[in-house]
């Protein structure tokens, strides 16, 4: 094998012979360290070798070149990025979120057995499209606003950028998943949303000027009772083609929780002193979870939990968990149930990202635990 | 009997084998004892009856977009994520949505393109035959390791650009957005794949990018179809040239894999880019005449980044299977470069925007 020495001796004659430049060929990042593809292929985290696994805790890369690669002096300043505090968007295991994120993607289109859906009762069918009406508006937010980040993020952090990514597919799915369910069964779209599920209006997802408020809103507050709700999908599905789209947008969902909990659990380990201000969001965001138009942030609900109170998506909830509007109480009673369980996972969440602390200080918002300790 | 009356109901699964329970009545059971609401919103909806049965394909955006839900306008008023065709529900506050006219974004192939991405998606850490790279010579190895690294950045532009734009575009043409999301997954993977294949032979990164084409695709706040003009038309054409040739001269199945994984990814992208650019000329004001003086600076732009040997010389080394054969693989080099002219002048003429009178004498050598 040429050794770089016999290579750069080589290259001097060359470049003379030739007329050839040939200076970029020792302006080297790191080199020479091992890479060995696992028992998941070659992943992200197979080449976090040497220099190129080290991620600085502030980036000065205002150029957009790749993590390690040589800088040139003359680079364009092309980076305007906000985020670059490590703490600010990083987590423990965004890398492998993202990988996983790859081997599970499915497509809507064809992995659905769409055929198995069968003509159902009207109120049924109305309750259907009126969630998926929901979900077809709600589950893009979680696309256009990690876009925004993504640019706006440096690319020495690029494996939560790379995993937001992720989410911006798995979210358009989304939309289209849901889009396709209303309308493949005799039904239609029907009333958006009556709430400011997604607005701009502060407290709002959209409006977020800081990553980590962003994420505890979208991935924790929204995502995260949204995902208890798809768990529970085979409660409310009247066919396999149903019972997939939940399984596996709980899928997708639970990744995305996860980045934000890995990420909240980083930011309480490693920037303590944001964590006074991240209850300010959990605050609102409890809120949030609860009710629809009554526990609102100015009058309005920010909440995308489908099963908060006083919403249409609620009503539907109910309907579908009763088996049809004449066993509207039944399916209350078993949405009640669901947003009790919203409420654990939610506890268990926080807990687990290291703010567990409002639970025994009183902070918690009161009918959260009243819910959690019934 | 129909099928209604004998499918056990979400309620009778519950109470087979219920996770949650009902249990005695929470505090919150008692607080919400309230009558059952009106439902009045069981008849708000604009078109209802709609069954759409898939096709060969499975069941495509396109198969959906029937009735009033196929009704794509001209300009969306709304600056909420209202769905297409659901019924609306005022006093929801605004989001800003700056793109709102179709000319903006729109290409009629955003849908289909979209349901191809999502079949023909890849897994870099699985896919790709990594064990089928052999040791290189250093002065190969250094070369692939810079090329990598330039396609490495080149897809960190596209991530950037369509992250700042996506965002800003008008929820009634989410066809276009379901796109663009499984473009910048695309791109996500090629950035992801190309620093793999520079650290998994014992190799690196090199020297950043030159930068000057990818300054000007970040720096462009026009609007999107100016700056697709620059992502789409100008650096994917060049990128995809890139890839054809990367793919003929691999000389390993992982190298091979990639390039024609990255360039069947890239022809979607230059598929919408072209579609976009066409409508946008046909439906926008006065964008053709706007594109052409655009392209004047694009082009002398992207000259003066090709002006830089650091991506020609290291094509060079690998297409000549080493510094021996650099002199040679330059030749190839401008062929390359040729092809990629040659390619880009076809793409303008069919956009009605001809170039070939006024193209750039820093890329008109290579003719």
């Amino acid at each position: 094998m040429t050794t770089f020495a016999e290579s750069m001796k080589t290259v001097e004659s060359y470049a003379e012979d030739f007329e050839l430049d040939l200076a970029w060929f020792d302006k080297r990042g790191e080199w020479g360290n091992e890479v060995i593809p696992g028992r998941h292929g070659l992943t992200l985290e197979d080449i976090q070798v040497g220099a190129y696994g080290d991620v600085p805790d502030q980036s000065d890369n205002m150029t957009g070149r790749p993590r390690g690669a040589v800088p040139r002096p003359d680079a364009f300043r092309v980076g305007s990025y906000v985020v670059r505090t490590k703490s600010d968007i990083w987590l423990a295991n965004a890398a492998m979120l993202y990988e996983e994120a790859l081997q599970r993607q499915w497509s809507s289109a064809t992995d659905i057995p769409w055929h198995t859906i069968k003509p159902l009762p009207d109120d049924i069918e109305r309750a259907e499209c009126q969630l998926a009406t929901f979900l077809t508006e709600v589950e893009f937010v979680a696309a256009d606003v990690p876009g925004r980040w993504i640019a706006n993020t440096t690319p020495d952090y690029f494996e939560p950028r790379m995993f937001l990514i992720s989410q911006i597919m798995d979210e358009a799915r989304h939309l289209d998943v849901f889009r396709k369910r209303a309308l493949a069964n005799g039904g239609g779209l029907m009333q958006r949303p009556s709430v400011a599920t997604t607005s701009g209006i502060v407290g709002g997802i959209d409006m977020s000027r800081d990553f980590t408020e962003m994420s505890a809103r979208l991935h924790i507050s929204g995502e995260g009772g949204v995902l208890t709700m798809f768990r529970m999908g085979e409660m409310m599905s009247y066919n396999q083609a149903e019972e997939r789209i939940y399984r596996l947008a709980a899928q997708d969902e639970s990744r995305h929780v996860a980045f934000g909990v890995m990420h909240l659990r980083y930011l309480s380990e490693m920037a303590p002193e944001r964590m006074e201000e991240v209850h300010t969001y959990l605050d609102e965001g409890e809120r949030g979870l609860l009710g629809g138009a009554a526990a609102a942030v100015g009058g309005v609900s920010v909440s995308q939990n489908p099963a908060a109170r006083d919403t249409l998506s609620n009503d539907a909830l109910a309907i579908l968990l009763g088996g049809g509007k004449d066993h509207f109480d039944e399916g209350h009673k078993k949405l009640l149930a669901i947003r009790h369980r919203q409420v654990k996972e939610y506890v268990q969440r926080i807990r687990s990202a290291g703010f567990g602390e409002r639970f025994e200080n009183g902070r918690a918002n009161a009918e959260l635990m009243m819910i959690a300790q019934s | 009997m129909s099928e209604q009356t004998t499918r056990q109901t979400p309620a009778e699964k519950q109470d087979d084998a219920s996770p949650v329970g009902t249990g005695s009545p929470s505090p919150e059971d008692i607080a919400e004892s309230t009558p059952p609401p009106p439902l009045d919103w069981m008849d708000k909806t604009l078109q209802w009856g709609v069954r759409v049965k898939p096709g060969k394909k499975g069941l495509t955006v396109n198969s959906i977009n029937v009735g009033i839900y196929g009704e794509v306008p001209e300009y969306w008023e709304e600056q909420t994520r209202m769905p297409r065709g659901a019924y609306p529900a005022g006093g929801v506050p605004p989001i800003g949505y700056s793109l709102r006219y179709k000319y903006e974004m729109w290409a009629d192939n955003a849908a289909d393109l979209y349901e191809e991405a999502v079949q023909r998606r890849w897994i870099p850490a699985t896919d790709v035959p990594w064990e089928s790279i052999p040791p290189q010579p250093d002065d190969v190895q250094a070369a692939m390791c810079q090329l990598c690294t330039e396609l490495s950045q080149q897809a960190n532009v596209e991530i950037e650009s369509i992250g700042y734009w996506m965002p800003q575009m008008s929820y009634g043409y989410h066809e276009v957005k379901l796109y663009l999301a499984t473009e910048m997954m695309d791109a996500a993977r090629h950035c992801e794949v190309f620093r793999k294949r520079a650290l998994i032979n014992g190799g690196g990164l090199g020297l950043e990018s030159v930068g000057g084409v990818n300054r000007m695709i970040l720096e462009s706040r026009g609007g999107w179809s100016e700056t697709s003009l620059f992502l789409h038309l100008l650096r994917g054409t060049f990128t995809m040239t890139l890839y054809r040739y990367g793919e003929a001269f691999a000389t390993n199945p992982a190298d091979k894999f990639i390039f024609r994984h990255c360039l069947q990814d890239k022809a979607r992208h230059l598929a919408y880019g072209m579609a976009h650019l066409r409508y946008a000329i046909t439906h926008g004001p006065d964008k053709a005449l706007v594109f052409q003086r655009l392209l004047a600076v694009a082009e002398a732009v992207l000259a003066r980044d090709l002006n830089d040997p650091v991506l020609s010389e290291s094509l060079a080394v690998i297409f000549g299977g080493g510094l021996e054969g650099a002199k040679a693989g330059m030749g190839t080099v401008r062929r390359l470069m040729g092809d990629f002219v040659g390619q880009y002048l076809r793409y303008a003429e069919q956009l009605g925007i001809s170039r070939g009178d006024s193209l750039s004498g820093g890329l008109a050598k290579f003719l």
